[in-house]
């Protein structure tokens, strides 16, 4: 070997063996918590565990770590992912299944930086990237009603099904560089406080943009807060296509008023839609929890997000049902016009109207009027879950068409709905239909409720 | 609640998401109309509001105060109606009869719309569903009404 080589292997040896510890050390470290120096801890008080099942409810816990018939915060829920499908976990106070040994620290590193107590990273499933804006007084009121008003419960956590290599979690420390802000939610002064609030709620607690923000390839939300546009603009998660929360006059909010929004999200229900889909567990467990003042700030801020006129299009203006649709001559020659009349019209009226806020609209409607068919082929196949508000399950919902009704039957009603009264969608294809009948199942009529008292 | 039923003015005390359905039977114990499947989907619970056949367990109250409802109780003060009844006795239809109080009513509404309808009218418009399957009978009792041979007296 040449001096030279030496030399070289001399300085490349020993630099890659630290660069190696130095990402060993980064990927498996525990990052900074507020909480370091919080000591043993003391008993919390009931007004600080009262606090956190509040905060609870803004975050939404129970919509992942239940499933229907399990006790409440035991995990199990399945999310499918490209590469496999993973369960959410035990966050029970249960010392060895649970989060029991958790200290405040262990838990706001899980919360708000994704990384569990033995160190390993979460996957961004876990919305951490939205709780790292949690403020330190709701973490240590989240964390006060964990391990002191929530039952503790065994149960092992279900192993996921992402194989090796793919399964390894010390490469999401470089994701969480690159993607998962860090800061706690800072102020902006130039709004108001009620903003402010609306803010903290929607980018942070309520972690709207989970389901709401569109994600790139490396399944990133492609904004996490008001500055960029693609914040809450609508996505496609799960088979449901999570509508814009933007102020698009067709595909979001654009003809919700402030009171539209409060209503929707206090009562699950209003003149432009009912909650469905997934959001009917975020409304079940989460939203009609929020206290008036939040629920006013989230719409407060809600309709400060511009639209975007070129992805939304042309503004959707009503016009009535063709007269041929009304004689029961004239529809058989137009596709989905009888299954329309025969199957829908008693609820959503002939007109597409529905029944004020009882039976939501499809003329119009934000599922009507976005250019992706997964929620209108969704809810068709499947049905609606049980909106259940202030503890009334709902007098009307959406039945499963699922056995009735053969693919191409549900092509062609959709595609008569979405291009009637004004909806302008092109036709849905019966192959999307065929594909979401084969990946999800009819909508639970025994949805899981959190009772906290 | 006001509601007016069959010409008359019925006052009911409910909430104003409750199907109008409940109020029928429930509140002013009008069972003729019956209860199948609470989801729009057999036509057994089908009443007349403004002369239109609907699913009364899917409307809410609310959204026919103020209408003019008609239930099977009185469908023969109805000229049409009670041709209807007396071409489903000539022809006994019924055989359990627990959807027939909703056949009626939509074999009323289609002849009101279509006076002489044809087979695919029929079929387009009498959706309700018999588990007795009465269907072959209805339809000739329809045909029967539109040919005009059954008058209100047969």
């Amino acid at each position: 070997m040449t001096n030279r080589l030496k030399k070289i292997f001399a300085v490349v040896i020993p630099a890659s063996a630290v660069l190696a510890a130095g990402a060993a050390w980064f990927v498996t470290r525990l990052p900074a918590s507020s909480f370091e120096k919080t000591g043993s801890q003391e008993e919390p008080s009931a007004q600080l565990v009262a606090r956190g099942e509040y905060v609870s409810r803004l975050t939404d816990c129970v919509a992942c770590h239940s499933v229907p018939g399990g006790a409440a915060y035991t995990g199990g829920l399945k999310m499918v992912t490209p590469m496999g499908a993973i369960f959410a976990t035990n966050i029970t106070p249960d010392r060895e299944t649970g989060i029991g040994a958790y200290t405040l620290a262990d838990f706001d590193r899980a919360l708000r930086s994704g990384v569990a107590k033995d160190g390993h990273r979460l996957y961004p499933a876990m919305p951490y990237p939205s709780y790292a804006k949690l403020s330190d007084d709701d973490v240590k009121a989240l964390y006060a009603y964990f391990m002191k008003g929530v039952p503790a419960v065994h149960q092992e956590n279900r192993e996921s099904t992402i194989p090796w290599p793919l399964n390894m979690r010390w490469p999401l420390a470089f994701w969480n560089v690159v993607f998962a802000p860090s800061d706690v939610y800072r102020p902006d002064t130039s709004k108001d406080a009620q903003w402010n609030r609306g803010a903290y709620l929607v980018e942070g607690a309520g972690h709207c943009g989970a389901c709401h923000t569109p994600r790139s390839l490396a399944f990133n939300e492609k904004g996490t807060d008001s500055h960029s546009a693609a914040f809450v603009s609508g996505a496609l998660i799960d088979g449901w296509f999570a509508p814009s929360l933007r102020n698009d006059p067709n595909t979001g909010l654009g003809r919700w008023s402030e009171d539209d929004i409060f209503r929707f999200l206090k009562t699950g229900r209003n003149d432009h839609a009912v909650v469905f889909g997934s959001m009917t567990e975020a409304f079940n467990n989460s939203t009609q929890f929020f206290s008036d003042d939040d629920l006013r700030a989230v719409a407060h801020y809600l309709k400060s997000l511009p639209g975007n006129a070129q992805r939304d299009g042309t503004p959707w203006k009503y016009e009535p049902t063709q007269a041929a649709v009304v004689q029961p001559a004239g529809r058989q020659g137009i596709p989905g016009a009888q299954t329309y009349m025969a199957k829908c019209s008693f609820c959503h009226g002939t007109d597409g109207r529905g029944q004020g806020q009882w039976v939501p609209p499809l003329a119009g409607a934000a599922s009507s009027l976005v250019p992706d068919s997964s929620s209108s082929i969704n809810v068709t196949l499947n049905g609606s879950g049980r909106v259940v508000a202030a503890g009334v399950p709902d007098s009307y919902r959406m039945p499963s068409y699922r056995e009735q009704l053969s693919d191409g039957e549900i092509a062609d009603v959709l595609t008569f709905i979405r291009s009637s009264w004004g909806n302008r969608q092109p036709p849905v294809a019966k192959g999307d239909v065929k594909k979401l009948r084969e990946q999800t199942v009819p909508a639970s009529s025994s949805p899981v409720i959190l009772k906290t008292r | 609640m006001e509601l007016n039923i069959n010409g008359i003015q019925h006052h009911v005390d409910v909430e104003p998401d409750t199907p109008l359905l409940w109020a029928l039977r429930d509140d002013l114990a009008m069972t003729g109309t019956k209860y199948g499947c609470g989801l729009a989907q057999c036509g057994a619970c089908t009443v007349l509001v403004d002369g239109q056949a609907v699913r009364s367990c899917v409307t809410p109250v609310e959204k026919v105060a103020g209408a003019s409802i008609t239930t099977i109780e009185a469908i023969e003060q109805d000229d049409l109606g009670k041709r209807v009844v007396a071409a489903w006795v000539k022809h006994q239809v019924p055989q359990c009869g627990y959807c027939q109080s909703g056949q009626v009513m939509a074999a009323t509404s289609l002849l009101r719309q279509v006076p002489h309808p044809t087979d695919a009218d029929i079929d387009a418009a009498m959706v309700n569903l018999c588990r007795c399957g009465t269907y072959n009978a209805i339809r000739a009792a329809i045909h029967d009404l539109a040919s005009g041979s059954t008058d209100g007296g047969a």
